[in-house]
Parts: structure tokens; sequence; C-alpha cells
């Protein structure tokens, strides 16, 4: 179980007894029972809770995480390059000659953004790729159209605009080599890379 | 003006300069192109100059004579065989297969030749070469016999050449089927040019970007007009694409992502520093550089400026000042792709404008715009100094390369629809056209002659994938 510290006792002792609330006295009665609390020593029997242990009897002890970052998350501790070769953020994928999103992509920019909000620093880089139909030229162009798209989507989602850059492959990284739909389905997306924490 | 070095060490570039023309400008100087010895040119039954153009002589070609050790006489095979294929390319001299007049017996000297076996296989000529070493230089000597007639034996052509040696043969045999092919036939041989290239051959990973894709280095390299002495330019690990040679031959300008978005790199192959004259950003992405005729200006597509996601050409000088863009009022299309005329006065381009891609020409101002094409779509084009456009043409069928004459309203479509074929450049001479194409397979770069000739067909690599060929407009020195 994990250790919880004794102040932070302290503290859920102090919320228990403000939850009660005001209650009426009993007639005539005395200070009302103790709110039953797990853990609580049996030397409350006071309304006040009891002062805050010293630390002198407790070994030394660490100073508790910031719960703001969870030191369990590998994704704050990871090179960049690793989380790029297996990305909690996802592609997302154009029919041909279009770079217009459709609801399964901004379904997956949803998450991106979520991502997004909870790496707060990130910087990321949207990739446009195309498949290898079509002119060299004409995909760096359509691969560009892609990338904008999906950052106009992102900054839509409240993420900010200069996390999110921007850049177009055109058809000269297929992600699938064949020659034909199967292949050119995965080509065609807008691939989203961490480029920097 | 920002300088920026890449990655790449000024002296390997040198080194692979040396490698694929040694002491090229010593070899001009010492490369004499009229012997104050030669004998006069006498004239034979068939003319060989440029008045009469519909004869195309007959040339055998036995194998040189050699004084000289072993590597001499390796010089002296190599430099036969590339000077056969450098008269044959251009197709002004029809050259006899050597191995079908392997067994004709050699002769010492040109009255000496057996004349009935050559006349036998089809021959009117027959090229003679000598090749004498002393140390690493060579003395060459070509003499071009007369077989037919009442006069046997007569030299129609003949010449001295100094300047060669071992490690240059290929180099001297390209020399010489130029100044054979200028002297006899007023031709501007192209044997001397090169061919720049983006090519995979060589993968490196690139940093950050996903391992799952295919997605290794494609690196700048230069190769000999026949695909010989492929060098590399660039060894930045990146996607390096679109090359542009000046007019001198030696300055490349192309589009790198060295920087993580692409932008344009001017170098030089004399290894002067690497600049970025288009002066691209994280959010200002520029590619598709081309140089301008007279060497003084970049244009090149660019994000700069216009709407997101749309592309304008603009053009710069060299050194990087007056940036401009030509298309700025065309904000709902994108234009890209720009080529310059002959005279450096127009540029030809692509837009989508009319909701596929099409070519376009418009003045050097970006005035007085004209649509070119009516084709499916059309991209890429290549201003010939020839004064026509090649182009990638988009068929049913697919990809194949077609030709526009400025004068002729039809264009000429000069690949069969065999693999995919795409990106044109155009020799100097306007006779051949360099493309891309898949008919072998993976991407490799091919020559085809201007009339289309299927047989005119030449491949040129045979290793990785190779695109983007841009054909340097001199040989470089």
């Amino acid at each position: 179980m994990k250790r919880v510290p004794a102040f932070t006792i302290t503290l859920m002792l102090a919320a228990a007894f403000a939850a009660c609330g005001p209650k009426k006295p009993a007639p005539g009665g005395p200070a009302p029972t103790p709110f039953p609390t797990a853990g609580a020593s049996s030397a409350t029997t006071t309304p006040n809770p009891p002062p805050p242990p010293k630390q002198a009897p407790e070994p030394p002890m660490i100073v508790p995480p910031d719960p703001g970052i969870t030191s369990g998350d590998p994704l704050t501790r990871a090179a960049i390059e690793d989380i790029n070769k297996d990305s909690p953020l996802k592609p997302v994928f154009f029919a041909y000659d279009s770079d217009v999103l459709d609801d399964a992509a901004r379904k997956t920019m949803a998450g991106n953004a979520e991502v997004m909000k909870k790496y707060g620093t990130w910087v990321i880089t949207i990739e446009g790729h195309c498949d290898e139909r079509g002119t060299a030229e004409y995909n760096l162009a359509l691969g560009d159209r892609r990338a904008i798209a999906a950052k106009n989507y992102m900054v839509t989602l409240g993420i900010a605009a200069d996390r999110l850059r921007t850049v177009s492959y055109g058809n000269e990284f297929p992600f699938d080599p064949s020659h034909e739909e199967a292949g050119w389905s995965q080509n065609r997306r807008a691939h989203f890379m961490l480029t920097s924490k | 003006m920002r300088r920026l070095v890449l990655a790449i060490s000024t002296a390997s570039v040198a080194s692979t300069l040396l490698m694929a023309a040694p002491h090229a400008p010593e070899a001009v100087k010492s490369f004499p192109l009229q012997d104050p010895q030669k004998p006069p040119q006498t004239q034979g039954e068939i003319v060989l100059t440029a008045n009469n153009p519909g004869s195309h002589p007959r040339v055998g070609m036995p194998d040189f004579a050699v004084v000289g050790n072993a590597a001499a006489a390796e010089a002296a095979k190599l430099l036969a065989d590339v000077l056969w294929s450098d008269l044959e390319y251009e197709r002004e001299f029809y050259m006899i297969n050597r191995k079908s007049s392997a067994g004709i017996p050699s002769a010492a000297t040109a009255k000496d030749l057996p004349f009935a076996q050559w006349t036998q296989i089809g021959a009117d000529f027959v090229l003679m070469g000598s090749l004498k070493a002393s140390g690493a230089t060579l003395e060459v000597e070509i003499r071009l016999v007369g077989i037919r007639g009442d006069n046997p034996g007569r030299e129609a052509f003949g010449q001295s050449y100094k300047g060669c040696t071992i490690e240059n043969a290929r180099y001297c045999a390209h020399s010489i089927a130029d100044d054979m092919h200028k002297t006899l036939r007023d031709l501007d041989g192209v044997a001397r040019t090169k061919i720049a290239f983006t090519s995979d051959r060589e993968p490196a990973r690139m940093t950050s970007r996903p391992v799952q894709d295919s997605g290794q280095s494609k690196e700048i390299y230069i190769m000999d007009y026949d695909g010989a002495n492929v060098r590399p330019i660039t060894r930045n690990k990146s996607l390096n694409i679109g090359p542009s040679w000046g007019p001198d031959g030696r300055t490349l300008a192309w589009a790198s992502y060295t920087s993580q978005y692409p932008d344009i790199y001017l170098t030089s192959l004399d290894g002067r520093p690497v600049t970025r004259p288009a002066q691209g950003t994280e959010s200002i992405h520029n590619q598709s550089p081309a140089i301008s005729p007279d060497g003084t200006k970049i244009a090149f597509s660019s994000s700069r400026g216009g709407r997101a996601g749309y592309l304008d050409i603009w053009v710069v000088n060299r050194d990087g000042s007056n940036l401009r863009n030509l298309t700025v009022d065309w904000s709902d299309s994108s234009e890209g792709a720009p080529t310059w005329s002959p005279a450096g006065n127009q540029i030809a381009f692509t837009s989508d404008k009319p909701g596929s891609n099409q070519i376009y020409l418009m003045n050097a101002d970006g005035t007085g715009r004209r649509r070119l094409t009516f084709e499916q779509q059309a991209d890429r084009p290549a201003w010939s100094s020839k004064n026509f456009i090649a182009y990638t043409l988009r068929q049913p069928a697919g990809h194949d390369i077609a030709v526009l004459s400025l004068t002729e309203s039809a264009p000429r479509i000069l690949t069969n629809g065999s693999g995919s074929n795409r990106q044109p450049t155009v020799s100097a001479n306007g006779r051949h056209v360099v493309f891309v194409t898949t008919r072998w397979g993976k991407e490799h770069l091919a020559s085809i002659d201007i009339d289309g000739k299927p047989t005119s067909i030449k491949q040129l690599t045979t290793v990785g994938n190779n695109t983007y060929p841009n054909w340097s407009p001199s040989s470089g020195r």
C-alpha cells in the first residue's frame, strides 16, 4: 500500500471534520462524537485534530512529488526518438487527391489534442504525405495542404498554433511501398511527429 | 544574407571532382583543337560537313594501337569503347557494332587497312586510333579514313590530342567526341556534360523521423551524361531533391530538408560555402529551384506570403537580394516548378488554377500569363535551350514525357506508356531527354532521343531509386 505521509492524514481528518458541517448539538449534550476515520489513532478523542507529528521520530522523509507530474509516466523521461517509435499521437488519413478531414480523422485528432494538452510543452511537426500517384511536385503541394488542414483543426481544438509545425514530404517517404490501394491508403496521411518536449 | 555550411566536407567534394575529371582545366589548355601539324583535311566521296546533314556515314572502329604497358592498354580499350558510344549517341555517324568487326585484322597505317573486309560489313569510313603512353600521360591520335571509291585510305579527318592520362581516359574520349562532332558536323556535343539527380542509393536514417516508414535519406548526386562516375554532392542524411545547374556547369541549387523544413541551398563544385538565398524558415518553405540562364537569379516555389497551403513563384537574386513574388495575384491556386526560357525573359511553370495542373508561361516579371497545355494534367516543365518545353503528361494510361514546341500547336508524346515516365530534362543541344521511368522496376533515369525513337532509350542508373534529373547546360570548363 502506498505510504501516506502523516500530515496528509491530518488534512484528511480536518477535511472529514469540515465535511461534517454544522451539526445541531445534542440537546444539552457534550461535544459530538469523533468522526470515524481510517488510520486515526485512538488518541483522537477531542474535536481538535491532533497537531501534525514532528518529522523527527519518522525516518527521513522524501519530499512528496508534485501531484501535477506523475513520476511514473515514461513519456516524460523518454527520448523524443523513442516516443516517435510508438507515439501517443496518431496519424490521420485522407482520400485520394484530397485534403479533407473526415469524421475518423477528426476523432483521431481529438485524441491527439488531449495528448498535447496533457504534455503542455510538446511541440510537434505535422507531416503531410501522399501516395505515389500524381507527380512529385504536385504531391509536395498536396502534402502541404494536408498538414495545414490537420494543423488548423488542432488549433480549433485549443492547441496553440506555435506548437504545431507543418512540413510536406510529398510522396518521398511512403509508409507502405506497395503499388496498390492497400499501400497507397497508408501513405495518404498527416503524420504527427514530436519535435521538442 | 545568412550563410550556412552544410555537412559537406569541402575537401571531399574537391576530391570527388578530382576523381570525376582530374586536371580538367589543364586538359583543356593542353588539349589543342587545332594540331599545327595536322595534315590538311581532304574531301572524300561523302562530305562530312553539316551542309549535308542527310548523310550519316557508316563508321567502323577497330581496336586502338597502343604503345605502353598493360595500364595503357586498358585505358586505350576504355577510351575506344567510350568514344564509340559517344559517337553513336548523337546518331550523326552510324557506328558499326565493334563485336561484328572484331575479326577484321588491324592495320598499322591507313593504307594497310583491309578495305575489302571493311567494305563488306558496310563501312564508309574507319576510325583509327593510336595511343602512346609516356609515364602517366597519353598521346592520342585519331584518323577518320575513307574506305570506298577510287582512293581508299585517304584521310578525311586527323587530329592529335594531348592532355589525356590513364586516369581521365573517359573524359578524354568525351572530349574527342565533342571535337569530332563540332569539327565534322558543326554539332555541339554533350559528351562532357553531367546529370544531377536525387537518389536513395546510400540511405541513412533521417533523425526525428519514424522508423516504420521508408524514411531513408535521399542525397544529391552527379554523374556523367552516360551514367558513369556517379559522385555524391550532399551527405547530410536528409531529404535533398530537385537539383538545378547554373550556366557555368559548376553551380548547383537544390531543396534540402536538412533544417527540418525545405529550403533552397546553393553551392558550387568549386567548394565555395553553401548559401540559402531564398531565406526559408520553419514556417516559410521553399523548393523547386531553377537558376536563370545567365546565372544571376533563382526562380522557385514558396509558401511565403499568400494563403496557407498555396504556393507562389518567387524570384531572388543569387546573393539573396530582391526577393519578389511573381504570382501573388493568383491567390486561389498553387504555382510551382518554374523553368526559364533560353533568353531568360520568360518563365514556364505549373498552376492548378483551372482545377488541374497545367503548364503556363509568363514574362520574367510575372506579367503576360498564357496557358500552354490543355491535357488531363501537365506538370514540371523543362524549357530547352532550343526553345521547346518538355513536361510530364498525365493520361488515363499513366504518366509520359511530352514535348511542346512553341511554334507548333500539338504536343508530341515521347515515351510510349511503358511504366511511369516523369520529370524530363533536356540536353543543351536539344537532341536528348533524360527522365525518370519505372519501366525496369524501381525509379531509374533513362535517356531518349528527341524524336522518341524507342531504340534510343538507354538506362543510365542501375541501383537505388533515382529522381529529379537535371542536365548541366555546359561541361563546366
